[in-house]
C-alpha cells in the first residue's frame, strides 16, 4: 500500500510580509554594516578586532548617544505620523518646537526656575501652547479650506516668527539641575528622557491602535469619502489630529531643550525635513492610511543610526549629506511594496 | 460674478497689497526703487519657475536650493578655465540633478518629498566637495568678461529683468503651447487617466523635474555671478521662499492648476510682502510672524477653490 501524503512546500515568505517588515531588516543590516567598516580598518591596520564585540559602534555608550540624538526627532515624527497617516502634510514643526521651546524656557524660569518649585508648570503649559498652535493650524486648514501643505507651512513661519519676538533673537539658558536630569541621570546605561520618549511612544501607539480617534485618522487616510459618507465627522478628526500633532511637537520642544540646556528661535530648525523623512523612511506612505508609529520609531532610528554610523567609522563630513541622501532613497525603495501602488507623487 | 472673478484673485490681490503699502508710503512707487526690488527677486523667481513645473505635475522639488548651491560653487570654480562655457556645465548639472529626481519618483515609486529631498542632500554633497567648504570668490576679470551683460541696465531697464522675462516667455510656450505642456497638465489633473489615454507619464515626469533642476541652476548662476562667488550655503532661505512663491501665485499642490504666469504674481506678492516690512517699518522681530501672517492671508484670498477638486487634504 502507498500511503499519500501531502507535501507542503516550506512557506516562503511573501512579498507582501517582507515589505512589511523591510524597515526593520533596512535598521538590523545598518547596525551590522558599520561595523564591518570598523573591523576592515583595524584588520588593515594589523591590529586584533573582534567583529561587533570591538565595535565603538555596535556597544551600550553608542546606543545611547544615538537614542539621545533621535529622542527630539521622534517625539516630532510621532506627531506628523498621524498627519500623514491622514494622507496630509505638518510643515509647521520647526516653528512649533522654536515657540514652545521658548514659551517652555520664559514660563520655567518666571516661575522660580527649577523643577523642584512650581516651574514645572511649564510643561503643561508648554504642551498646551503645542495644542493650541496645532489647533489653529487645523482651523486655518480645514475652515479656510488651505490645503494643510501650504496652512501648515504659513503656520510654521508665524510660530518661527513668534519665537523670535519673544526672545528677540537671544538664547534662554535652562540650567535647572533636576530638568537637566533628564540627560544627566542614566538609568541602565540611558538618560531619563529616553523613558520619557518611550512612554510618548507607548501614548501614541493606544491612540492609534485602542482609540477611535486612531482609527479614524486610518479611516480618512484610506479613503476620505468613504469616511465621509459613513458619517464621519472628518474635519473634526483632522482639526484634533493637527492638535495632537502639536502636542507631541511640544514634547519634542522639551526633549530638545533638555537635551542642550538652551531654548532659542533656532531650536526647531531642521525638525521639518528629518521628522518627514524618518516617517517615510520608515514606511508610513505619504499619500495615507499606511504605517504607524512603530513604523516611525524605526524610521527615526535608521536616520540617526546613519548619522551616527557615518561619524564613527569617519566618513569625511562632506560626504555625509550625500551618503544620508542615497540611503534615505535606497530604504525607501526597500520598503516600498510597488504592486500595491500605480504611481506616486 | 464671483466665479468669474476667481482666476484672477493673485493679481488682484497683489495690486491690492501694492496699493496698501503705496498709500502708508509713496516712496514705495519710486520707479528706481521698484526696479531695484524687481531685479533683487529675479534668482528667487526663475527657481520658483522651475519649481512650478514640479509642482504642476502634483509634486515637489526640494533640491533646487542644494542645486542652486551646488551651481555657485561650480560657477566659481570653473569660470577661470571655461569662461562663459561654465553656464552649460551649470545648466547641465541642474539638468542632470533634476532628471536623476524624476527618474527616482516615477520609475522607483519615492514621493517626490523625499527623492527630491536626497538628491539635495548629494548636491550638497558635491557642493561641499568642489568648495573644500570654503567661500570662494570668483576671478574679477573673468567675471566681467563673460558674465557683465547679465547686470547691465539698457534704457533704465535692468538686464535681470529681461532674462526673468525671456524665461517667463519660454516657460509659458513649453506650459501653454506644445505638447509637452498638454501633457503635464494631464499628469497634473489625474494620473491614471493620463496612463490610460496613453501619456507617457514617466517621461513627462522626468523632463518635469529636470525642467525644475535646469532653472534652479540657472537661479544658482545669476546669484553668483550676482555675488562673484561661491559657497555650499549661499543659496541657502531660498527653497521655502519658492514654494511660497509658486503656492501664492495659486498653484495649488494638487496640480494641473495655475501656471507659470502665476508663480510671477506670486514672486511679486512675496516681494512685496517682503518690501512692506521695509516701507512699513516693521521690527526685525515681527517680520517673520507678520510674514506668516499675511501669508496664511493670501494664500487664503488667492487660492481657487473651485478647482480643488474632491477633497483638500
Amino acid at each position: 500500500m502507498t500511503e499519500f501524503t501531502t507535501v507542503t512546500a516550506p512557506r516562503l515568505p511573501s512579498r507582501e510580509r517582507i515589505v512589511k517588515w523591510a524597515p526593520l531588516l533596512v535598521l538590523a543590516f545598518l547596525i551590522l554594516l558599520f561595523p564591518v567598516f570598523e573591523w576592515l580598518e583595524d584588520f588593515r591596520g594589523g591590529e586584533d578586532h573582534f567583529y561587533l564585540l570591538d565595535s565603538r559602534f555596535f556597544s551600550i555608550r553608542n546606543a545611547a548617544r544615538v537614542a539621545i540624538a533621535a529622542t527630539p526627532a521622534l517625539m516630532v515624527a510621532l506627531g506628523v505620523t498621524f498627519i500623514i497617516i491622514m494622507g496630509s502634510i505638518d510643515l509647521s514643526m520647526e516653528g512649533t518646537v522654536s515657540v514652545t521651546a521658548v514659551v517652555f524656557a520664559f514660563a520655567f524660569l518666571a516661575m522660580g526656575g527649577t523643577l523642584a518649585g512650581h516651574a514645572w508648570l511649564a510643561i503643561p503649559l508648554a504642551l498646551l501652547v503645542g495644542a493650541a498652535i496645532g489647533f489653529v493650524n487645523g482651523v486655518v486648514h480645514v475652515k479656510l479650506r488651505i490645503p494643510s501643505f501650504m496652512a501648515s507651512l504659513a503656520m510654521g513661519f508665524v510660530g518661527t516668527g513668534l519665537a523670535l519676538l519673544v526672545t528677540g533673537g537671544d538664547r534662554v539658558r535652562v540650567e535647572d539641575e533636576w530638568f537637566r536630569s533628564l540627560l544627566t541621570v542614566r538609568w541602565f546605561s540611558f538618560p531619563v528622557m529616553c523613558y520619557v520618549a518611550l512612554l510618548a511612544l507607548l501614548a501614541a501607539w493606544f491612540i492609534q491602535s485602542r482609540t477611535i480617534l486612531g482609527r479614524n485618522f486610518y479611516a480618512i487616510g484610506g479613503g476620505e469619502d468613504l469616511a465621509k459618507a459613513s458619517g464621519l465627522n472628518v474635519e473634526r478628526v483632522r482639526i484634533m489630529g493637527f492638535t495632537l500633532a502639536g502636542v507631541f511637537f511640544a514634547l519634542g520642544a522639551l526633549m530638545a531643550v533638555g537635551r542642550i540646556g538652551i531654548a532659542e528661535t533656532v531650536t526647531g530648525k531642521d525638525f521639518m525635513f528629518i521628522s518627514i523623512t524618518a516617517v517615510v523612511v520608515g514606511g508610513t506612505a505619504l499619500w495615507g492610511g499606511i504605517g504607524g508609529v512603530w513604523n516611525t520609531l524605526v524610521g527615526v532610528l535608521i536616520v540617526n543610526v546613519i548619522n551616527n554610523g557615518m561619524v564613527v567609522i569617519g566618513l569625511p563630513s562632506f560626504l555625509q549629506d550625500g551618503v544620508l541622501g542615497l540611503l534615505v532613497i535606497v530604504a525607501v525603495v526597500l520598503s516600498t511594496n510597488r504592486k500595491s501602488i500605480s504611481f506616486v507623487k | 460674478m464671483f466665479e468669474r472673478l476667481k482666476p484672477h484673485f493673485p493679481w488682484i490681490t497683489l495690486f491690492a497689497l501694492a496699493g496698501i503699502v503705496g498709500a502708508a508710503n509713496p516712496s514705495f512707487f519710486n520707479p528706481g526703487g521698484l526696479a531695484l526690488l524687481v531685479s533683487d527677486i529675479v534668482p528667487l523667481f526663475i527657481m520658483a519657475l522651475g519649481m512650478t513645473f514640479a509642482i504642476y505635475i502634483g509634486g515637489i522639488d526640494l533640491s533646487v536650493q542644494q542645486i542652486a548651491n551646488m551651481v555657485t560653487v561650480i560657477a566659481t570654480v570653473f569660470l577661470a578655465p571655461l569662461g562663459i562655457g561654465v553656464a552649460v556645465v551649470a545648466i547641465a548639472a541642474g539638468l542632470a540633478f533634476g532628471a536623476a529626481a524624476g527618474f527616482v519618483t516615477s520609475r522607483m515609486y519615492v514621493p517626490s518629498f523625499v527623492s527630491t529631498l536626497a538628491l539635495g542632500f548629494v548636491a550638497l554633497s558635491i557642493a561641499k566637495w568642489l568648495s573644500g567648504q570654503r567661500a570662494l570668490s570668483m576671478d574679477a576679470a573673468m567675471r566681467e568678461e563673460s558674465f557683465a551683460w547679465m547686470f547691465g541696465v539698457t534704457a533704465g531697464v535692468p538686464h535681470e529683468m529681461v532674462i526673468a522675462a525671456a524665461l517667463l516667455a519660454f516657460a509659458w510656450f513649453l506650459q501653454s503651447r506644445t505638447r509637452f505642456g498638454r501633457a503635464l497638465k494631464a499628469v497634473g489633473a489625474g494620473e491614471l487617466a493620463a496612463v490610460a489615454s496613453g501619456i507617457g507619464v514617466d517621461r513627462v515626469k522626468i523632463a518635469a523635474f529636470a525642467i525644475s533642476g535646469a532653472f534652479a541652476a540657472i537661479a544658482g548662476l545669476m546669484f553668483s555671478v550676482k555675488l562673484s562667488g561661491g559657497d555650499a550655503n549661499l543659496a541657502n532661505g531660498f527653497l521655502l521662499l519658492a514654494i511660497v512663491a509658486v503656492l501664492v501665485g495659486g498653484t495649488p499642490l494638487t496640480g494641473g492648476v495655475g501656471g507659470v504666469l502665476n508663480t510671477a504674481v506670486g514672486t511679486l506678492i512675496v516681494m512685496v510682502i517682503r518690501a512692506a516690512m521695509v516701507y512699513l517699518e516693521i521690527d526685525a522681530t515681527q517680520q517673520q510672524m507678520v510674514f506668516g501672517l499675511v501669508l496664511i492671508a493670501a494664500i487664503a484670498l488667492t487660492i481657487d477653490r473651485s478647482k480643488l477638486r474632491g477633497v483638500v487634504k
